[in-house]
């Protein structure tokens, strides 16, 4: 849950890019959906990150369906001791895989890269230089777009319906790069298809998020369209997203809007049919209408009897739940 | 003193951009509490405040070691700030009061002395309020009489931040959303014995209102759902369980009506088993609510015995 969290959360405050110890710099590339060359993507951001003089550890998180991509990277990885490789037993999907990912990274900063060419190399260096100012996420931001419009389209649309939710404004929650410190890592929960979302959480949070101009990489410009489902799971998401942000403090409200609003249109129409008995226009059981009336009158009153059980663990555990997140404790 | 276990008093200051207001608050309220308490905190709570405010809190975290801070990542608002405030502090009586230096903390030691007759909860209240007639004190006070008539706890003041409360109760009130204002009520529904005295109220020096008149809304709501949940969460089974009754009653009705007209017609058979099913749901909540209520660690009034 991203508002209600159970888990104390002090976190320390500054974090500079350890450039003489440990490790300065993680990269998690989870390998769940496409896949290009690994060996490439490792090797030409591994190159930026070397000008940089920063250390960085790499870990290929691979889902199952990809164990020949794994093999790929299992060769990088006896060569080179920075390199991890976690095979999943089974498709748990990008979220689970990131998530994985960040509680292995030992880095001090977190990177999150898709395993296929989203954006140049070079967007790596400007998340970086975001990241080492004043702000605790860095989110590329694929801009200026050089791809159709149908792409451009099916964003705009997608990141509209978001801002009209929850009013905060992202242009590109579906770039796979996204950069952040450790402790902000740790904290967001990610399951499901949620991974897109994590600016959000971690905004919602009290981090500092920042969009960052990127270019678009040449590979990432072919015309996608995708099967219905996968509209339809991202509606799906949004409608988490909105609950999670608005409602899961106040369930009764949601569910009791909703519930109220189909019992009031359910007594209506049984209230009308009433009438109609008593002035003798016709009677209850010549009117099959009713079952409609009655059906939902017994579904908005579940409704909100579900909001009210929502109200009410969250009313009795409220003492156990903190709804706020603490920057600094001075005691 | 930061080590010791048990501390006499814990004042609970949220503060929300005051950087002005800050040095004038952390003298009074030092002074207050010098006076009154051997062994004391001043927890401040900086509710993610944009302006110097959380330099000057650190500045006086440094220089006084009775004073604690938290500091929001963000905005959370005055009900957080306040829950954050009361988990963290530690006195036997724990005194909340606003950043705004329109509370006085001289107050304080009476509100003590109230507490000290055998009071578990002890509200300010403003009897000679400095703010705008029409836009703050008439709305206040048509709300404090309807929260009054609602919850049967008849204070003049519910908004009022400054008030006193012993450690047993506050750790026992569920705060959350926006239901400080509702704190007096609810810990009386914790069997709390409720006092109320009139305190000294300043005009605003500083900064300027963070509130309005739109909260009104907000309030009634709070105040309705106050009243569902203090009443079902004590026992959830016993409220669906009534609900579940009605529908059976209904149905059965249906099914009376169902023999007039004769076995064919399908229209009230099928109310009926509408009804009937959703006398079954609502039982099954019943049973779930108890279930969840049981697994927390909320209990109803009554069942806490108040140490003094």
């Amino acid at each position: 849950m991203a508002v209600l969290t159970k888990e104390s959360s002090i976190v320390p405050n500054s974090i500079t890019l350890g450039r003489s110890k440990g490790v300065g710099v993680s990269l998690i590339v989870p390998v769940t959906e496409r896949c290009e060359d690994l060996e490439e993507i490792f090797r030409v951001h591994r190159d930026i990150l070397d000008r940089r003089g920063v250390t960085s550890e790499c870990i290929f998180v691979v889902d199952q369906e990809f164990e020949r991509d794994a093999d790929t990277v299992r060769a990088l990885a006896h060569h080179d001791d920075s390199v991890r490789v976690i095979q999943l037993s089974r498709a748990f999907g990008e979220a689970t895989a990131l998530g994985v990912g960040f509680e292995q990274a030992v880095g001090d900063i977190v990177v999150s890269m898709p395993s296929y060419f989203q954006t140049t190399p070079e967007g790596l260096d400007a998340l970086l230089d975001a990241l080492e100012g004043e702000c605790d996420v860095a989110i590329a931001r694929r801009w200026p777009r050089d791809d159709s419009w149908i792409n451009r389209l099916q964003n705009a649309g997608f990141h509209y319906v978001v801002r009209r939710f929850t009013g905060v404004t992202f242009h590109d929650l579906g770039c796979g790069l996204k950069g952040m410190k450790k402790h902000v890592a740790r904290e967001i929960p990610l399951y499901g298809d949620l991974h897109r979302f994590l600016p959000l959480f971690a905004y919602q949070r009290g981090f500092r998020v920042r969009e960052v101009d990127v270019s678009q990489h040449q590979a990432d410009q072919s015309t996608r369209l995708y099967k219905p489902g996968v509209y339809l799971r991202r509606l799906l998401d949004i409608l988490t997203i909105v609950f999670l942000f608005k409602f899961t403090k106040k369930p009764l409200r949601f569910f009791g809007l909703i519930g109220s609003g189909l019992f009031a249109m359910g007594f209506g129409l049984s209230f009308f049919l009433a009438l109609e008995r008593l002035v003798g226009v016709s009677g209850l059981a010549d009117r099959p209408i009713l079952i409609l009336g009655v059906l939902l009158m017994v579904l908005g009153v579940q409704t909100a009897s579900i909001g009210l059980l929502g109200e009410i663990i969250i009313f009795t555990h409220a003492r156990k739940m903190k709804d706020y997140a603490i920057e600094k404790f001075l005691k | 003193m930061k080590n010791k276990r048990s501390i006499g008093l814990s004042v609970v200051v949220p503060i929300f951009n005051e950087e002005e207001s800050i040095p004038q608050l952390y003298a009074s309220i030092q002074t207050a509490c010098e006076k009154t308490a051997e062994i004391y905190e001043i927890i401040f709570v900086d509710d993610g405040s944009r302006d110097g405010s959380f330099r000057q809190l650190t500045r006086f975290y440094h220089e006084d070691p009775h004073v604690k801070v938290i500091r929001f990542r963000k905005n959370y608002g005055q009900t957080s700030a306040m829950a954050a405030g009361f988990r963290a502090a530690r006195g036997d009586i724990v005194v909340s009061m606003d950043g705004d230096l329109q509370n006085d903390p001289t107050d304080i030691p009476r509100l003590l002395a109230k507490i000290d007759e055998g009071y578990d909860v002890v509200c300010g209240w403003r009897k000679d309020r400095k703010d705008k007639l029409i836009s703050r004190k008439i709305p206040s006070r048509i709300a404090n009489w309807i929260i009054g008539k609602i919850t049967q706890v008849p204070i003049h003041d519910n908004g009022c931040s400054l008030k006193a409360y012993r450690k047993k109760i506050i750790k026992q009130v569920s705060l959350y959303s926006e239901l400080h204002r509702f704190i007096p009520a609810m810990s009386s529904l914790a069997g709390a014995r409720i006092a109320e005295i009139v305190v000294t109220h300043h005009a605003r020096q500083f900064g300027t209102s963070k509130y309005g008149i739109s909260r009104a809304w907000k309030v009634f709501l709070d105040l309705f759902l106050i009243k569902l949940l203090t009443g079902f969460a004590a026992r959830p089974a016993l409220w669906f369980g009534l609900g579940a009754f009605f529908a059976v009653l209904f149905g059965l009705g249906g099914l009376l009506g169902s023999m007039t007209v004769g076995i064919f017609n399908i229209t009230l058979p099928t109310v009926a088993l509408l009804f009937f099913s959703m006398a079954g749901h609502l039982m099954v909540m019943g049973i779930i609510g108890e279930i969840i209520v049981n697994a927390g660690n909320y209990r109803p009034a009554k069942m806490i015995v108040v140490q003094k």
